[in-house]
């Protein structure tokens, strides 16, 4: 009967719905997996291994110590008050402009949250989005998600200058292979400056070019900078909002996770114009309406600390950098002098290296689904207990194997875990060359 | 433009200039018309973009405001979890990710209480996923299993959020009320009752799902075995899932028991179950939340998460394990903070009652939860000259804060359309609060009548 043909029909679909169509996998979820079982030392995943600045933790030991036990309460869904107050106030001084924290800011579950809501309240099925490879993975899924069209422009490597080792500076766009990724049909493009994986520093001449072609035909930028301020030997970071004709179209994503080194913390936010603000509210507000109350008050007051020191140099703004630029310059001689050839990052705290020179010991396997270098980082991990992760998991499926022997390194990492990694390399290296 | 610049030649006026700045604003214009299209929110949140806890919590902000609205606690969490989390964020590691579906020492306190609770092996790391809130759960939930041309179920009056959730994902709600059924002299939720036959008549072949809360936000109805099991016996011959909204779950008062639908035969495979750390522990701003379910539906949650937000803090769900350790060893005993948050609030429900009572009100007694609510029409409050466009209890609740200074939250926010003429008379009180709050609020009742006169 009727009833129980419709049943039927409903027990043959699929339980989920369409939307998870091809966004099921996901390399963390493997490679974190693989960390946790067989790394003795862990450049993998981006976090850091050593702690948080103490001005921070003592701000959550205040919270928390205090009487006022309200802050186990719900605060205001769009951004507890003090934090977005202090938001509006060092964005309006680092853009030039004066920002509303009640309009102007939101915060978020972490800057993967931000570019969820960015994604669901901006692109609408068919709407094509321009990302730029390589990529944080999420963006692939989180465009496919939201029932758009992912179009790829690769930045590609220029010969570095004569007897200097490669810098993620030579990873460029082709200014008129990017002009033609722009169609009607173009919602956004995503940048993402500092750049994960490479660690390139967008300069003004190839933001300009963006945000030319962004008036041109109209698309939003969404741009995540959560490396805004990891960037080294004395390169600016240029938020790409202060550029003509940006502000109205462009929402910039932060992270305290990469700001302050607390990743666990989960705390990001999004600075704009009321007008695009106004729906990644309504997203936000029917998906976590609320994000927890403590760890927004320390970084209120973390951010109120570097307000007050901004320039100086006990900013953390500007001490970490330094340190991490050392730790940078330590890891890029250690791969150099083993013979992985590092492209020396410009900014954030990863560093892409090729791996040509160990491929003896992962034989080629023809006809194979999983990328070279994927499989390479899996032996390397199982087998010298050093974990990263293969640069392919940035790029989309079809060009998963345009470059296929380089392997990102994390080195927001202690002395000893760097040190302890170049010595795995070099007795390696050792093992290689022979007695 | 062209045709503005011949008009002004024939008054005498050099067009010249006139028309370069005519035409670089008309071409502004026409850049904005096209901004203003291109920006346009997506079709999956057209008409979602109000929300009453944004209108009416900045109205109770105000600090002289006895604030009974937003179902927020004013009472303190119990030492030992403030000092948990105390605890957590002094260990450095805990400061980073952690994993993506849930803490490990969470998922596996969780599924140890629960295991208990629901008399059946839960697999931590398959069949729980940790969220932000019951709130994130839900829509990691809806978003996972729900889509264009589903249709949902939902019970009113209902969380207010079911209702955006559903339509965000593209599917339709079909609500049917909880109607009150005269029982006698005094009003209890258990009086607010699912007709059988109308609910089967919402049951099709496009039915997806049903929303189940109990218990019940905002009538604090607890749904009795006889009642889940209709609701159980239609999901299986129509092949519908549950989505169950349980975050209230320990709190239930004498002479009650919470059930877990997914306990009941043939319903674990097509449930998920949802639950609340901000409501168990009374940490709100802690937005903590767990689904559980088979592996075949929770796997779909996790999907929906990692493209979401991946990760949930890491010092909380620490903090929470342990909390819930301590509390899962004493599951036994009496003074289990499971059991002793319910009779704390039993006291509150009575007094919260007393002071309704005797301002001449009958509130419906609650037997779970921690909301009131409660007929104001017999108040006879006119407010007749206010805007007409808001229903009778939006407006009445705005018009008690400014001239009583006492905040609640109005029903009908909870309804569908069709029924707010239905529940417009009620109000909803939030009783999880200190004594004092609720002394300034008696403050208030006893001397309402003595203002209006």
């Amino acid at each position: 009967n009727f009833l129980s043909l419709s049943l039927q029909a409903k027990m043959s679909r699929p339980v989920q719905a369409q939307r998870l169509e091809g966004i099921d996998k996901n390399i963390w979820v493997e490679f974190v997996k693989l960390a946790a079982t067989y790394s003795t030392v862990n450049l993998g995943q981006g976090f850091p291994d050593f702690p948080p600045p103490d001005f921070l933790t003592e701000a959550a030991a205040r919270a928390l110590g205090g009487e006022n036990h309200m802050l186990h309460q719900y605060t205001r869904a769009f951004g507890h008050p003090p934090l977005v107050k202090v938001l509006a106030q060092f964005f309006s001084k680092l853009l030039g402009r004066d920002l509303d924290p009640m309009t102007n800011v939101m915060v978020t579950v972490g800057a993967y949250q931000a570019l969820f809501c960015c994604f669901q309240a901006f692109v609408d099925e068919g709407d094509e989005v321009i990302i730029i490879e390589p990529f944080f993975d999420c963006y692939e899924p989180m465009v496919k998600m939201a029932g758009g069209l992912p179009v790829f422009v690769p930045l590609r490597p220029q010969a570095p200058k004569d007897g200097k080792l490669m810098s993620s500076a030579d990873w460029q766009l082709d200014p008129a292979e990017l002009a033609s990724k722009f169609s009607e049909q173009t919602k956004a493009i995503v940048l993402n400056s500092p750049n994960n994986p490479l660690g390139k520093v967008f300069s003004r001449g190839e933001l300009q070019l963006i945000a030319d072609l962004c008036v041109k035909h109209d698309v939003l930028c969404i741009s995540d900078e959560v490396y805004e301020w990891l960037v080294y030997d004395g390169k600016e970071h240029i938020r790409i909002a202060s550029l003509r004709g940006m502000w109205d179209r462009t929402v910039i994503i932060g992270s305290a996770g990469k700001t302050f080194s607390v990743t666990g913390w989960k705390v990001g936010w999004t600075v704009g114009p009321n007008r695009l603000l106004q729906h990644l509210r309504t997203v936000h507000q029917n998906s976590v309406y609320h994000c927890a109350t403590v760890a927004q008050d320390a970084v209120a007051q973390g951010f109120q600390r570097e307000l007050e020191l901004y320039g100086k140099p006990e900013s953390y703004f500007i001490q970490f950098p330094k340190e991490l630029q050392q730790k940078r310059d330590w890891l890029v001689q250690s791969l150099d002098a083993v013979g992985m050839k590092p492209i020396v990052p410009e900014g954030t705290y990863f560093l892409v290296a090729d791996i040509s020179e160990f491929k003896s010991d992962v034989p080629d396997v023809p006809d194979s689904d999983e990328p070279y270098d994927s499989r390479f980082a899996k032996w390397m991990v199982k087998n010298k207990g050093l974990a990263t992760i293969p640069l392919s998991s940035f790029f989309c499926g079809a060009h998963k194997n345009n470059y296929s022997h380089f392997i990102r390194f994390c080195f927001a990492k202690e002395e000893a875990t760097l040190k302890a990694a170049s010595d795995i390399l070099q007795k390696w290296k050792q093992e290689k060359t022979g007695p | 433009m062209l045709f503005a610049s011949r008009s002004f030649c024939c008054l005498g006026i050099r067009p010249s200039q006139l028309g370069t700045d005519l035409l670089s604003r008309s071409r502004k214009l026409s850049a904005s018309a096209t901004m203003a299209f291109r920006h346009k929110n997506t079709r999956r949140i057209e008409g979602l973009d109000s929300n009453i806890w944004v209108e009416f919590t900045k109205m109770a902000a105000d600090p002289s405001i006895v604030n009974l609205g937003q179902g927020l606690p004013d009472i303190s969490p119990p030492s030992y979890v403030k000092e948990e989390l105390a605890k957590a964020a002094a260990v450095d590691r805990l400061n980073q990710y952690t994993r993506g579906f849930g803490h490990p020492s969470l998922v596996k306190a969780l599924s140890q209480v629960y295991e208990r609770v629901c008399g059946r092996k839960i697999d931590p790391l398959t069949d729980i996923l940790v969220t932000v809130g019951a709130y994130g759960s839900l829509f990691s939930t809806i978003q996972a299993l729900i889509e264009e041309g589903d249709e949902v179920i939902i019970i009113e009056p209902f969380y207010d959020c079911y209702e955006p959730m559903v339509r965000m994902a593209g599917a339709k709600p079909v609500f049917i009320p909880l109607r009150y059924k005269n029982g006698g002299n005094s009003v209890s939720s258990s009086d607010w009752v699912l007709d059988p036959a109308e609910l089967a008549n919402k049951f099709n072949s496009k039915t997806k799902a049903i929303i189940l809360n109990t218990p019940h936000n905002p009538i604090g109805k607890v749904f009795t075995r006889e009642e889940l099991q209709v609701i159980a016996d239609l999901c299986i011959k129509h092949d519908t899932l549950c989505i169950s909204d349980e975050v209230y779950e320990w709190l239930v008062y004498k002479g009650h028991k919470h059930i877990k639908i997914a306990t009941l035969p043939g319903m674990w495979e097509r449930t998920v179950t949802i639950g609340s750390a901000g409501k168990t522990y009374s940490v709100t701003g802690w937005k903590l939340g767990w689904s559980i379910g088979p592996q075949n539906l929770i796997k779909h949650l996790q999907v929906v998460h990692q493209n979401t937000l991946y990760t949930c803090p890491t010092p909380l769900q620490e903090a929470l394990a342990q909390a819930f350790w301590i509390d899962y060893k004493r599951m036994d005993d009496p003074d289990c903070y499971f059991y002793s948050l319910s009779r704390e609030l039993e006291s509150k429900r009575d007094r919260m009652a007393q002071l309704l009572q005797g301002a001449g009100l009958q509130p419906v007694i609650p037997d779970g939860g921690y909301f009131m609510i409660v007929d104001v029409s017999t108040l006879n409050v006119d407010l007749s000259d206010v805007d007409e466009k808001q229903p009778y209890d939006y407006k009445f609740v705005k018009w008690m804060i400014t001239s009583k200074k006492l905040s609640a939250i109005p029903l009908s926010a909870f309804c569908g359309p069709e029924t707010k003429r239905q529940f417009e008379k009620y109000i909803r009180f939030c009783f999880i609060k200190k004594d004092s709050t609720l002394d300034a609020a008696d403050v208030i009742l006893k001397n309402w009548n003595k203002q209006t006169a």
